[in-house]
């Protein structure tokens, strides 16, 4: 993969990123990605509380409401995220931290989106789930985002090769 | 100022324990993995709150969504620890950081602003039979508090940029934004 990650490395993105003094490069792009985050995974947080029994007075169907937040930080993570992977792709792609956290992600959307579902379709909230099965959800989507960021914050620490030739 | 911040940290370099733990392998990746996972409880609620009062998810009553608020005062309690961890183990790369100047100040103003929401607004839009509606007041408090965290985390991912180095003497001003000499305590 080598020559691939060297071609990207070498794009004027890509050293733009890396190499720009302006705040707006980097130090902009993480802030970015650490908003998304909090969004994403405060979003998750608040809605797997509810479902273990946090705030009851919530009208649990009414979470669907912030259903848009929680995308909305996904995509500003999606978008800063690839933009940190254009930067340094041999840092991320060659550290198998980089892989659980993307799998992990996965794992918390695939979540969100089957609780939305019921949200969004069930005439009351969660119909047709027994309340385990509710606390099952919910408890994997802690372990997820938790372990998202987790993994997230490892790259920092785990990473082998920073670019190709380093 | 810059004798009060050499007094601050020499203190923060004499609680070694925490240093010691700190500067494992697994310290400061640890503590840092806390600091995020408390940023999103802290913002999963009270923003999530903050976005009520601003007019999103009116189906939910306010005092419904309030009861989450203790769930984001645990996220700040964590990162008050984490950070605290942070602070004394490396204390002049905070203590003379402008961006971890800036984030002090967001914080303490996100705290006045909280205190502002609860000895204001906030029996109004907890009362039962509350309208869904936030008055106007407590909608400028929302938008304060949601910028103010934003703000607190922007400062606190630009820290690493503005990594204070050492100098003889700090050039004059309110805040020294450079490690002025080396106290005996720093190398030990």
């Amino acid at each position: 993969m080598d020559p691939v990650f060297r071609w990207i490395e070498s794009t004027s993105l890509s050293v733009w990123t890396r190499e720009s003094t302006s705040l707006l490069a980097y130090p902009a792009i993480l802030s970015a990605h650490a908003i998304g985050m909090a969004l994403a995974a405060g979003v998750n947080a608040a809605m797997a509380l509810h479902l273990l029994g946090a705030a009851p007075g919530i009208p649990t169907r009414e979470m669907r409401r912030f259903v848009g937040v929680g995308w909305f930080g996904f995509w500003l993570n999606a978008a800063s995220g690839m933009m940190l992977l254009i930067a340094y792709p041999t840092k991320a792609l060659t550290n198998p931290v980089f892989y659980l956290k993307l799998s992990l992600i996965v794992a918390g959307m695939g979540i969100f989106v089957a609780i939305n579902r019921r949200l969004s379709t069930a005439p009351t909230a969660l119909e047709g789930w027994t309340s385990v099965q509710q606390k099952c959800f919910a408890v994997a989507s802690l372990v997820s985002w938790g372990g998202a960021i987790t993994a997230g914050r490892l790259l920092a620490y785990t990473y082998r090769r920073l670019m190709v030739g380093f | 100022m810059t004798s009060f911040q050499m007094w601050l940290v020499s203190v923060f370099v004499s609680v070694k324990p925490v240093a010691r733990m700190m500067h494992t392998a697994w310290g400061w990746p640890l503590a840092e993995s806390l600091h995020f996972i408390g940023l999103s409880l802290l913002i999963g609620t009270i923003g999530l709150f903050d976005l009520r009062l601003l007019g999103v998810a009116r189906g939910i009553p306010i005092a419904a969504l309030h009861r989450l608020i203790p769930w984001g005062l645990l996220g700040f309690a964590i990162n008050a620890v984490s950070g605290a961890a942070f602070l004394l183990a490396e204390p002049d790369q905070y203590v003379y950081n402008p961006s971890f100047h800036f984030k002090v100040l967001f914080i303490a103003a996100a705290g006045f602003n909280a205190l502002a929401f609860y000895m204001t607004a906030y029996r109004g839009v907890t009362a039962p039979g509350a309208a869904p509606d936030a008055p106007r007041l407590a909608k400028i408090i929302a938008a304060v508090s949601l910028s103010l965290w934003i703000a607190v985390i922007v400062a606190g991912r630009l820290l690493t940029f503005y990594r204070p180095v050492p100098c003889q003497a700090p050039e004059p001003g309110f805040l020294a934004t450079c490690i002025p000499g080396f106290h005996d305590t720093y190398w030990k």
